[in-house]
């Protein structure tokens, strides 16, 4: 019983660095997935070619292979005095990653919205910042909030991709344990990230039956 | 609409061209300023790179956890092992401090050119390979590898013959691996590589493989009473690869190495050293002895080829 509390302990200890970077992750990619959407849809072409290059390149690679990028290149470059530390170079990485990722959804919900809604906007009136602000937007979050829930879940669980860079998250502290001869706590870590995507599920389903006042 | 997107499409050009220019900024003027310093010290005196780990009083020592080298003692729960006090004994003598940093072993060698850590100091084998890529210090303890296999298969692998077909299974790029591939033991086997050592018991435990060859270091720390590998054990007579340990610095660094060393002996002259290794049951496999049994490890090594040379 004793070992069962000293390895939840440890556990929970790597699962708060999970936490971090989820948290921080969703804080932030979440406003500049927008932005990168407004770069996507613009209508000067340069822009838009630039940021939907940028998307391509930042979906069109492994999110591990952008962990090293982001810890290793900096110091390698500039022979060890440029270096953002390890807790940093993940935040960067997975907030560009999942910024890039959002703004495709925020893309695919704005675009799907009806012109005939604009239109009868445009009839009552409305000037083109309140079509968006009273009409648009809410659509649009009712609409992406199923992608946006998966995208999120998936975070959850990625967050343990930080350990390619020496973080000390929970599976990381679980493999340590097998290392000195303790297996279950392998298995037992997958409880911390059910838990947490429960919690998200749960808490995503409610969000959905709030926003059910659209219909179609 | 076109007025949330324009305003977006403005925002987001500014941010892109600011970061643009702050990432040019700071990763280009930085290197041109290393580098003539580098040169220019380098022209000078080459102690360039202990003056770097003396100006910020500490060493940072990259390790892996691997029972007994380093290690979450589990009632302190503080890093231990016999790496660590080796390590801390080490940088005691050299004035600095021991910073240990948990690294992923397949980037060792660029958590090094990163600057990231000074030194590995984890068990690390000697290779042809890591000597050119790295500044090794003297060989200070001896490793072989060992076969690991169930109780109950104690007897069943003592041959070549024994091997057909048995699934064989070693940490990948590790010196099992190599021993694995290259031995004409393990020729008529079925070999599988994994990314660590401690999942080559795993499977064997669990029985998706017969054979691990793995440390005989890591046999000491991991199997036994009271772990969940109690029930697997080393073969014993079969040995291969001898092998040497040693603590890896950056390329070049021709201070540290040689002060580490000197520290390295003192220890080794003091008693500390054996100490250290009593207390983790490695003493017979130290490579260091005090000045007064052997005039330096060096000539203990010749006189051993020598020896092996004329049996």
């Amino acid at each position: 019983m004793e070992q069962f509390w000293l390895v939840t302990g440890k556990l929970l200890e790597g699962f708060g660095q999970n936490c971090i970077i989820f948290g921080v992750t969703l804080l932030l990619a979440l406003p500049l997935g927008l932005i990168i959407t407004g770069g996507s849809m613009s209508r000067f072409k340069p822009l838009r070619w630039f940021t939907r290059t940028f998307v391509w390149v930042i979906r069109g690679t492994p999110l591990m292979l952008q962990l090293f990028v982001v810890f290793f290149i900096p110091p390698l470059m500039t022979n060890g005095s440029v270096s953002f530390g390890r807790m940093n170079a993940a935040l960067i990485a997975f907030t560009i990653n999942y910024a890039a990722y959002f703004s495709e959804i925020y893309r695919g919900g704005i675009e799907s919205i009806p012109k005939g809604q604009y239109e009868a906007g445009q009839v009552l009136g409305m000037t083109k910042a309140q079509i968006f602000g009273k009409i648009v937007l809410f659509q649009v979050i009712k609409k992406i909030v199923p992608p946006m829930g998966n995208e999120i879940i998936t975070l959850v669980k990625d967050t343990s991709l930080s350990s390619v860079i020496a973080i000390p998250e929970v599976l990381m502290n679980a493999k340590d344990f097998s290392m000195s001869g303790l297996i279950w706590p392998l298995f037992y870590s997958a409880i911390f990230f059910l838990a947490f995507c429960g919690v998200l599920t749960v808490v995503f389903s409610r969000l959905e039956k709030r926003l059910n006042y659209y219909k179609g | 609409m076109k007025k949330w997107t324009k305003l977006g499409a403005v925002i987001s050009a500014a941010l892109l061209v600011s970061a643009m220019a702050a990432g040019c900024g700071s990763e280009t003027a930085p290197t041109e300023e290393s580098k003539v310093e580098e040169t220019s010290s380098a022209a000078q005196v080459s102690s360039a790179d202990w003056d770097d780990i003396a100006a910020k009083g500490k060493m940072t020592v990259g390790i892996t956890y691997f029972e007994p080298m380093n290690y979450i003692d589990k009632d302190t729960n503080e890093l231990t092992g016999f790496e660590t006090e080796f390590a801390q004994a080490v940088c005691e003598k050299l004035g600095v401090e021991a910073d240990f940093q948990k690294i992923e072993w397949e980037s060792k060698e660029v958590e090094l050119n990163a600057k990231t850590i000074d030194c590995i100091w984890n068990g690390m084998t000697i290779t042809d390979e890591r000597k050119e890529n790295m500044d090794i210090s003297v060989p200070y303890m001896e490793n072989k590898q060992v076969m690991v296999v169930k109780k109950d298969n104690l007897e069943k692998y003592q041959t070549a013959e024994d091997m057909k077909g048995a699934k064989v299974v070693a940490e990948k790029k590790s010196a099992g691996e190599e021993v694995a591939q290259s031995d004409e033991f393990f020729a008529e086997a079925d070999y599988l590589s994994v990314d660590s050592q401690a999942k080559t018991l795993l499977e064997v435990k669990s029985g998706t493989a017969d054979v691990a060859i793995i440390d005989y270091v890591m046999s000491i720390g991991s199997l036994g009473e009271g772990s969940d590998y109690s029930d697997l054990v080393v073969v014993d007579g079969k040995d291969f690869a001898p092998e040497q340990y040693g603590i890896a610095f950056r390329k070049n660094s021709p201070a540290t190495l040689e002060k580490v060393n000197a520290a390295i002996q003192e220890l080794a002259d003091e008693g500390k050293l054996q100490e250290i290794a009593e207390k983790y049951h490695l003493e017979d496999l130290l490579l260091v002895k005090p000045a007064n049994e052997a005039t330096n490890s060096d000539a203990d090594a010749t006189s051993e080829a020598a020896a092996s040379e004329e049996a």
